[in-house]
């Protein structure tokens, strides 16, 4: 009985013009802006290896520890052609110092050729799937029930012996089939585009990955179509249904998100910030007076931090960031010099012993601020944009979102990924410094070719995290969805079963 | 008889549920949309006037110094003046540069500095948040997105729905001309529609202009009357759109499921899926051959010019020298700094203008030269400092002409008057935006959007009469 039902009611989806043309469309948009996705992609992925190639080269003509200026790079996501997230946007440089602990609000962008283009918009697969799915599964859902009632069809249907539960199952279940055809086979074109691209790589973790997103994409519509057969199923007649689907649908996916951040204000932690800034300005105070209190007490007589070095094509520098936005403050001070003069050998050994104070302290330093930074910094930026994503939320679009953007490793948590790497990265490289005591070491600042091995230094590498963690990420979000649609489908039950014909 | 289908089609609709629902619907964005602009505004008028006040207290200590030092310091930073009417349309705004730079001459050692040229910073992305990316709520978004699709919720049922309900017969079996019943399905629908949009947008001007956070002047008046008419304009152009497409499909079911693939492929996907298409043409200049070519061209002139540069004479020769280094150099950084902006604007605008196939990028446009935003905008204020530059070069010029003792040499110390200079007496970068401007430029894109209503009104027409009941 229930696949006559199936039978009919997929026969009468499938047939119809609404069927075609939604398809149709939603194909021509997946391949125009796939197509427009790789090429940014590839774009990104050529910037990224000749970043990193520049930077190998500049290391190895580097010839002082104190010159050596250690990036990371964060190569783009593939997958960042479903969900874009917060891929894009993000800093992929981040520079690894013994001065501070790196974090994502440290870093910057390379490879940007024309800034001015981020006036328009940018568009993503599941972008295109938030807008027509939702659209195409609630065009198909608003007369399911209401319609039949309208022509008279569920009185005659309801003659037969059937369950209501079963009319509305055989309903459901058809209607779905029938609308994950366009989305498998949007999914699809997009895989065989992916994959005859010479320069996108998927692994197999890739390839679950993105089924996770097509099964978001598909609770999603499932989500849809039950709140078009609520509509349906509460009203009389398919005009008022129609018409309240479609606000139901503007409201939801194109106001809501829109509305409710201009709305609801996430308030801007500027007391912490000027208060944290400060601190860590007085840590490093505190560090400058240690360091003047130790060079008063060398055996070199005075404050000078130079010890009087001779030498050619040498510098010094100081100087240092102070950015209180960011929580960013540093001094660095340092000199470095291409050859030594003769007469100043006898003050190495000052210089040397100096510096064995000044890395222990400097890195003891970066440390402590670390302690202060993190944390006001979780408070002055992630909160807030956590309590936006949770205000988001309240649609179903947001969770789309999120758990998307969970599988594929744009979001937050996704890019953190990276910036920890550049944390642990940073500390091995200290670590480095200390254990093999490069601060104390001649080759500090002078310049001793061939000497240094830069290949001994830590190389920082970077792996996406596994499957495993994209899911538990994604799952929270996939898991309200779900419970949605069984909370939908229960209530569609109780209003049909109780409802006259 | 006009006016008789008029009245009846309004009735029929201000009972609707739908009326009901674009009212609440216009009300509540437009009401936060107020509140957001209140809340937003102050803030960034404080953050500009703090800018331009902490760069005149700069260039006043420069001018209290001496002619020669203010210039080499030049004019300082130069910020974009926030519009008024932000809240029409954002425009952009959040990711385009909000200053150039019109200072920090290059040192090339202590006693050593160049003179000031203008430099322009690329966009401002705020790489800090990590929150989600949402498009601002601004009018552009109100009407473009929002009163589109409800227009064609008004109109996919006009023709079609009476064709269902058998009345379309009834009402041609009267001696009423059809193209009588279309314009007065369409007058009513328009007035429908009107309605709760003109009471959500008073509301809004309400709110906004009793607030002291915020000042409108006539000008700003007058410029909101013509953002008003323009959506009355686009709101034309989507009920046309949607009574052609009802007159020529059989049933409403179908009418509107063709009617909503043709808004959002046109209004939401048409505008950057073309962009980036478009985009992927004339790409500008990249950073490597541009420093490349910035390198050789500093070492042509430091070969002409390093006999006098690193001298430490003060007679005439010299001086001139090193004033012709100084200049020359930082006119050749800022021809190519400009040449590579003009690239960039040049891909810019080649996506901008294909991407006004849709008529949501028209109406986008449209409003963001109007509300005094967007990309025309910062433009002009490019071109507004290019001028001032001009201006402040010449006052430097004049004001050391007018000293009969000084040598005449611009860019040294010692080349310059000595003279004190009164700091009211250096021009003062003002930041304008002319509505006359706006005109010219946004001709074309008003006849192109008045071109496409009268394309599907006629079209619609054409349709309708030729309609078999």
């Amino acid at each position: 009985m229930l696949l006559t039902l199936i039978r009919r009611e997929l026969l009468d989806n499938l047939m119809t013009f609404r069927f075609a043309a939604a398809i149709l469309i939603m194909l021509l948009l997946v391949v125009a802006n796939t197509a427009v996705l790789i090429k940014d992609y590839e774009r990104r992925l050529e910037a990224y290896n000749t970043a990193v190639q520049k930077h190998r080269q500049d290391l190895l003509e580097t010839k002082t520890y104190s010159a050596v200026g250690l990036t990371a790079y964060r190569p783009p996501n593939p997958l960042s052609i479903f969900n874009v997230g917060l891929d894009k946007r993000l800093g992929n440089t981040l520079r690894v110092s013994y001065l501070y602990v790196p974090t994502l609000w440290d870093a910057w962008k390379h490879g940007a050729n024309n800034a001015y283009l981020n006036i328009f918009a940018s568009i993503d697969i599941v972008f295109i799937f938030q807008g027509i799915l939702s659209l195409l599964a609630l065009v198909f859902a608003y007369d399911a029930l209401a319609g039949e009632r309208e022509r008279g069809t569920l009185r005659l249907v309801l003659t037969h012996p059937v369950r209501r539960g079963h009319i509305l199952f055989a309903k459901y279940i058809s209607a779905m089939l029938c609308l994950l055809i366009p989305l498998l086979m949007c999914f699809l074109l997009v895989l065989i585009m992916l994959t005859t691209s010479a320069s996108v790589f998927l692994g197999t973790d890739d390839f679950f990955r993105i089924g996770g997103v097509i099964f978001t994409s598909f609770v999603y519509l499932s989500l849809f179509y039950l709140i078009g057969m609520l509509i349906s199923a509460a009203t009389r007649r398919t005009g008022t249904a129609l018409m309240l689907a479609m606000f139901a649908w503007g409201f939801l996916v194109l106001v809501y998100p829109n509305m409710i951040l201009t709305a609801i204000e996430t308030d801007p932690h500027t007391d912490t910030e000027t208060s944290v800034y400060n601190q860590i300005k007085q840590i490093w105070e505190e560090f400058d007076r240690e360091r003047k209190q130790f060079l008063a007490n060398d055996p070199v007589p005075g404050e000078d931090w130079d010890f009087g070095l001779w030498g050619d094509d040498g510098y010094t520098f100081w100087g240092g960031t102070d950015d209180s936005s960011k929580l960013l403050y540093y001094e660095s001070t340092g000199f470095h010099f291409e050859t030594l003069k003769e007469e100043s050998e006898p003050q190495v050994p000052h210089a040397q012993n100096y510096h064995r104070f000044f890395g222990l302290q400097v890195t003891n330093t970066a440390d402590r601020t670390w302690i202060v930074r993190k944390p006001a910094l979780e408070m002055i930026y992630v909160q807030p944009a956590k309590k936006e994503q949770m205000l988001l939320k309240f649609s179903p679009v947001g969770l789309y979102d999120s758990a998307t953007e969970a599988w594929t490793g744009t979001d937050l948590s996704g890019l953190q990924d990276f910036f920890m790497a550049g944390q642990r990265y940073q500390q091995a490289v200290v670590d480095y410094f200390l254990d093999n005591k490069i601060f104390e070491s001649r080759q500090w600042f002078v310049a001793a070719k061939g000497e240094i091995d830069w290949n001994m230094l830590p190389q920082f590498s970077f792996q996406r995290s596994d499957i495993g963690t994209n899911a538990k990420r994604a799952l929270p979000d996939l898991f309200l969805l779900l419970i949605l649609n069984l909370i939908l489908f229960a209530i569609i039950f109780l209003i049909f079963v109780k409802s006259e014909v | 008889m006009i006016w008789h289908i008029t009245r009846r089609e309004l009735y029929d609709n201000l009972n609707s549920l739908r009326f009901a629902l674009t009212t609440m619907l216009l009300l509540a964005l437009m009401l936060t949309n107020a509140i957001g602009h209140l809340r937003e505004h102050p803030k960034r008028m404080q953050k500009y006037n703090d800018a331009v006040s902490e760069s005149m207290t700069r260039m006043a200590s420069h001018t209290d110094d001496s002619l020669y030092k203010l210039a080499q310091e030049g004019p300082g930073k130069l910020y974009k003046k926030p519009s008024s009417l932000y809240f029409c349309a954002a425009g952009g705004d959040p990711v385009l540069p909000d200053t150039i730079e019109g200072g920090s001459p290059f040192g090339y050692s202590e006693h050593l500095r160049g003179v000031w040229k203008l430099k322009y910073p690329d966009a401002n992305i705020n790489m800090k948040r990590v929150g989600p990316d949402v498009t601002k709520l601004d009018w552009a978004f109100v009407i473009g997105y929002v009163l589109s699709l409800i227009a064609l919720l008004f109109t996919f049922d006009a023709i079609s729905g009476e064709r269902e309900r058998g009345t379309l017969r009834l009402m041609f079996a009267n001696s009423v001309p059809r193209h009588i019943v279309l314009i007065g399905k369409f007058l009513g629908a328009l007035i429908s529609v009107s309605i709760p949009f003109t009471l959500a947008v008073l509301i809004n001007l309400l709110l906004i202009s009793t607030s002291n956070a915020v000042h409108l002047n006539t000008e700003a008046w007058g410029r909101l009357g013509i953002i008003f008419l323009i959506a009355l304009l686009y709101m034309c152009l989507f009920l046309a759109l949607g009574l052609l497409v009802s007159a020529r499909a059989q049933r409403s079911a179908v009418s509107l499921v063709i009617l909503l693939l043709i808004w959002i492929t046109v209004v939401v996907f048409m505008p950057s899926t073309l962009a980036s298409i478009a985009s992927e043409f004339s790409p500008p200049m990249s950073s490597e051959p541009f420093w490349k070519r910035r390198n050789q061209i500093q070492e042509e002139l430091w070969q002409k010019y390093s006999r006098w540069v690193w001298s430490g004479k003060v007679d005439k020769e010299t001086l001139t020298g090193k004033s012709e280094f100084f200049i020359q150099d930082a006119e050749a950084e800022e021809r190519l700094n400009q040449e590579r902006l003009t690239e960039k604007v040049a891909q810019v605008q080649h996506a901008r203008a294909i991407t006004r196939i849709s008529p949501a990028t028209l109406l986008q446009h449209l409003l963001e030269s109007f509300a005094g935003t967007g990309f025309e905008r910062h433009l002009q204020f490019v071109e507004n400092t290019h001028r001032y530059a001009r201006q402040f070069r010449e006052f430097v010029a004049d004001t050391d002409r007018s000293d009969p003792e000084s040598l005449h040499i611009i860019g040294v110390r010692e080349g310059m008057t000595k003279k004190k200079i009164l700091p009211e007496a250096v021009p003062k970068f003002e930041d304008t935006l002319s509505l006359s401007k706006d005109f010219n430029t946004r001709a074309t894109e008003l006849l192109l959007l008045v071109l496409f209503v009268m394309v599907l009104l006629s079209g619609s027409y054409l349709a309708f009469v030729r309609v078999e009941v």
